[in-house]
């Protein structure tokens, strides 16, 4: 009888087909995020084949404590190797953090609330390095910067045009970090505020005027409390952007030995301290889930924070006066400058043949059709767009954006339906938590997990594959998919679909024919992020690919590496003109766009 | 003391008019509702008033004093003119708590600790809701939130209260309750208070003046017994009033001065007007309240039941005569089968005639049958 009774449940549960889905999803992603976690876990109190094992005398894959030994208690060693970049780390984030914010913010203030001229054309345009990769702008910055007196010695613009060499603090370190990363992310900042205050009630500020608060008291003790969460969950997100960051301090550092966490990890890995590597990375997966609380903290006080569209959406506009036409000026050459300036460097840098001099006679179209028989000894034998190896990895990286949009857009959407249908249910907020986990941990760090993964027994067939990189872009680009899948799927009314039920339209076709059309545009975003964000993703990749030049982003790293600036320009225009590409394409066919995915 | 004046009042949005030249004197004490579909310039007409909306032509004058005028250039800043505000979604400063929500107004007039503590006290008392002082807006219910909406409002004594559809946002029964603390309120603060509503019951029930507006155009201004009884026009006539007037196409035949025979139905009725009737001859429509529509058994208008409506206390039905729907209300619970037959007289002396086409009351009398 009892037995009876549980099969009925059984049958009744899995007669909902979210049931089903929430099911699968929860085992899958036990399976592919929690798993390797604890792998890596393990990972760091063993010893390690190599370097580690010569070390220790110990054999491979026996207890220890070493690693923690050595990383954590104070003294050169890891001073170099942990403390110092781990400072670095924070520095970076938090410069940023308040930076990012000063900029977005204040260019947000001037859109939304001031009668400024020409906001279209300056919000569109100011997105754009957002979308680009961080390490443009990074590359860029080093383009017109270097000079003869520091790193490589080779000379930038700025030098050979005017003859200013900066201080080499400013060209490499933590500054150009900062500064970079600031830039990079001051849109995601600006559309976040931007968004609050343009949705924020306007009556909230009305009636203060109306008990005789004055306009900087307004400011103050109504509109900046409001906007404040807001702000601060901000800061927190480009915080943890910034302390995971890789590309950027790669480039920026590299020359003049400036570690953050995020590129010691992959050089202590690189040299065999495996074991410490995996410790670091697991200190910022612990520092990610810690702000991650403190968003949600922020965030989730007993002062909601929903602020009510009233009906007097016409807010009183502060009129710039006389500043307004040179104000309105100044921010268009702004955004212009961040947005077009990069393109012509690495135009322009991928013509000259010897860096540094950009006189016409220097400039040559090796680096991108030369043939076999030039001269240079480039380490290449072609100029990129004659040469195999770069088809090959360009090829490789578009289809395992294809195939991870394929994956990653598809889950984010079911997801998004089965959780939705089943909210409120243990199940379903564990799908959800557990799509988003991955978000939590820095891109370095979840390569190395899964790195780990691929050098254990039993696992080892993976190591090197396509299909490693398949299935970590997978994960680690699910937390967005999810989100926006869940956000738009909650905009439905479930009467919506219980009409088509009662009519006897089978499950398939309902998502087919009903679901997805309506929201077709957010969807189409949550397909279109993730071809983006893999086409510039490095951190990730670096460590799982076979071989440097496999994927176009890693090959562009080995390249600067070991020197070959001109490659490396030629290739990051590529890879930026791609995304323009794939961006404006999903735009024009489907109205979905990059800037308003994560716009909300 | 507060009286406050509107002269050729004009406000344009680009090219839509939202408020057309209106003129209206509000007098000191009153309970005036602006009423009027969506989308007729009523809030459009208070935020001017109040100063958060600036008038395109026209002068404005709260208590003697010019606060608003297109052609001197004067524009006074809505903090100046010693007003309160009420919003139709309460405007709650999330990250305040109802003490500091309602003290805030009160510290931006320089009042001290204790008097603040004193006044906030008295309206929390006043309006019941001592209990809630330490939360927070989105720990309370839509009703207490507008109380505290309320408080907050009345907290530097203002002496002209505007509210912006106070009440839209609660539920049937809270609103009932609602409406009889404001029309309370009202007496006890012995302020002016400016009131904008699109339920006509609302503005029936609680005011002393009802201005109807309908596309930036003042309809009728008046006391709602005589909006009720004597509309300016089809418009008001059709906006004011639950069931709504009946409308019945009828044509002139005879008569002049007060006396008029009428085809109605398809047979000729004596009318009789309390005044000269402005206009003989053509076509008209009348118009019949429901109550004066009683079904009797020797009724002379013949039709069949279309659909009854019994509330409990009174009962609407609805019939259909020579492809007219007309709406009766009878006392009590009644009952008609649909398609029955019913029969229905016209009686009191509060019928009303309209010239077609315009729709303009030309005069409100009796008919005989």
């Amino acid at each position: 009888m009892h037995e009876k009774k549980l099969s009925h449940r059984m049958k009744a549960f899995f007669s909902k087909p979210s049931n089903i889905l929430l099911v699968i999803f929860l085992t899958v992603l036990f399976v592919l995020s929690v798993l390797p976690l604890l792998t890596m876990i393990s990972n760091m109190f063993t010893v390690h084949i190599g370097t580690e094992k010569k070390l220790l005398r110990l054999p491979e894959g026996s207890f220890t404590w070493n690693h923690f030994q050595r990383l954590f208690p104070v003294s050169e060693w890891s001073v170099v190797n942990f403390w110092k970049p781990l400072g670095n780390s924070f520095v970076v984030a938090i410069g940023a953090g308040v930076l990012g914010i000063l900029i977005g913010g204040t260019v947000a203030w001037f859109i939304t609330r001031s009668n400024m001229k020409y906001k279209k054309f300056i919000s569109a345009v100011f997105v754009f390095p957002y979308m680009m990769p961080a390490w443009t702008l990074a590359l860029f910055w080093i383009n017109v910067f270097k000079n003869s007196q520091v790193g490589g010695g080779n000379v930038g613009m700025l030098e050979s045009m005017f003859g200013i060499c900066m201080p080499e603090w400013f060209v490499y370190g933590l500054f150009p970090m900062v500064i970079v990363i600031a830039l990079h992310y001051s849109p995601f900042a600006y559309l976040l505020i931007g968004g609050i205050l343009k949705n924020m009630d306007a009556t909230l500020e009305e009636s203060a005027t109306i008990l005789k608060a004055g306009r900087f008291k307004i400011i103050r003790r109504i509109t900046m409390p409001i906007v404040m969460p807001a702000i601060l969950s901000t800061f927190l997100l480009i915080f943890s952007s910034g302390f995971s960051s890789y590309t950027v301090p790669v480039f920026l550092g590299s020359a003049v030995k400036t570690f953050t966490l995020s590129t010691k990890m992959r050089a202590l890995i690189n040299a065999g301290y495996q074991g410490q590597g995996y410790i670091i990375a697991f200190v910022s997966i612990a520092l990610g889930c810690f702000i991650l609380g403190l968003n949600q903290w922020v965030t989730g006080k007993r002062k909601s924070y929903t602020t009510v569209t009233g009906k007097s959406g016409q807010v009183s506009l502060v009129d710039l006066k006389k500043a307004n036409t040179p104000l309105s000026l100044l921010l268009c050459a702004y955004v212009l400058f961040f947005a077009i300036a990069p393109l012509i460097s690495f135009a322009l840098e991928s013509v000259i043949r010897q860096p540094g001099n950009y006189h016409l006679s220097n400039m040559t179209l090796h680096f991108w059709i030369g043939t076999e028989a030039s001269a240079y000894e480039t380490g290449m034998i072609s100029g990129i767009l004659l040469n195999p190896t770069m088809w090959k990895a360009l090829g490789r990286q578009v289809l395992l954006a294809l195939i991870v949009a394929m994956i990653v857009g598809t889950s984010g959407m079911l997801i998004g339906y089965s959780c939705v249908r089943q909210r409120g249910s243990r199940l379903s907020r564990w799908v959800e938590s557990m799509a988003f986990f991955p978000y939590l941990m820095p891109a370095m760090a979840f390569g190395t997990i899964y790195l780990a993964v691929a050098t254990s027994q039993g696992f080892k067939f993976l190591y090197g594959t396509f299909a490693l990189l398949i299935l970590v872009a997978s994960i680690k680009f699910l937390p967005f998919a999810s989100r926006s899948g869940i956000n738009s799927m909650l905009q439905i009314s479930p009467e919506i679909e219980e009409a088509a039920m009662v009519v006897g339209v089978p499950w398939w076709k309902r998502m087919v024919r009903i679901m997805f059309p309506i929201q077709k545009s957010s969807i189409l975003s949550g397909y279109l992020l993730p071809v983006i964000s893999v086409m510039r993703e490095v951190a990730l990749f670096t460590l799982l690919v076979p071989y440097a030049r496999y994927l176009l982003t890693t090959m562009l790293f080995s390249f600067n590496e070991t020197g070959y600036s001109q490659y490396g320009s030629a290739v990051t225009l590529l890879i930026v003109l791609i995304i323009i590409l794939i961006n404006t394409l999903t735009n024009k066919l489907t109205g979905a766009s990059f800037d308003k995915g994560i716009g909300g | 003391m507060p009286h406050i004046s509107l002269e050729h009042i004009t406000k344009r949005f680009g090219k839509f008019v939202a408020v057309d030249d209106l003129d209206l004197e509000i007098d000191d004490r009153g309970f005036i509702t602006l009423l009027g579909p969506s989308g007729c310039g009523k809030t459009t007409t208070l935020r001017m008033i109040a100063g958060l909306e600036t008038p395109t032509e026209g002068r404005i004058t709260l208590d003697g004093k010019v606060v608003f005028d297109a052609d001197k250039g004067i524009n006074i800043p809505p903090a100046a003119r010693d007003i309160g505000f009420l919003f139709q979604n309460y405007a709650l400063w999330p990250h305040m708590t109802v003490y500091q929500n309602i003290a805030f107004g009160l510290e931006n007039l320089k009042w001290s600790k204790q008097d603040i503590r004193k006044r906030v006290d008295e309206l929390l008392a006043l309006l019941k809701i001592e209990d809630f002082e330490k939360r927070y807006p989105s720990e309370l219910s839509g009703g207490q939130q507008q109380r505290v909406a309320i408080a907050r409002t009345l907290a530097p004594s203002p002496k002209v209260l505007f509210m912006d559809e106070p009440l839209s946002n609660l539920d049937a029964k809270l609103r009932q309750e609602m409406r009889t603390e404001l029309k309370r309120l009202h007496s006890d603060t012995n302020s002016t208070f400016v009131y904008v509503t699109h339920d006509q019951l609302e503005a029936m029930t609680l005011s002393t003046k009802v201005c109807l507006m309908n596309n930036g155009v003042l309809q009728q201004y008046a006391p709602p017994l005589t909006v009720y009884n004597e509309p300016a026009n089809r418009f008001v006539a059709e906006f004011v009033g639950n069931p709504t007037m009946n409308f019945v196409p009828a044509q002139f035949v005879s008569g002049e001065g007060e006396q008029a025979v009428l085809r109605l139905f398809g047979r000729e009725v004596r009318f009789t007007a309390r005044g000269p009737i402005a206009s003989h001859g053509g076509e008209l429509t009348v118009g019949i309240r429901p109550e004066f529509l009683p079904i009797e058994a020797d009724g002379v208008i013949q039709g069949i039941a279309y659909s009854t409506l019994p509330s409990g206390m009174e009962t609407t039905v609805k019939a259909l005569v020579d492809g007219v729907m007309l709406t009766s209300v009878v006392f009590g619970s009644v009952d008609y089968p649909v398609d029955a037959p019913i029969r229905m007289n016209i009686r009191g002396d509060g019928i009303i005639l309209f010239d077609e086409p315009g729709g303009r009351q030309i005069a409100i009398g009796s008919l005989a049958l």
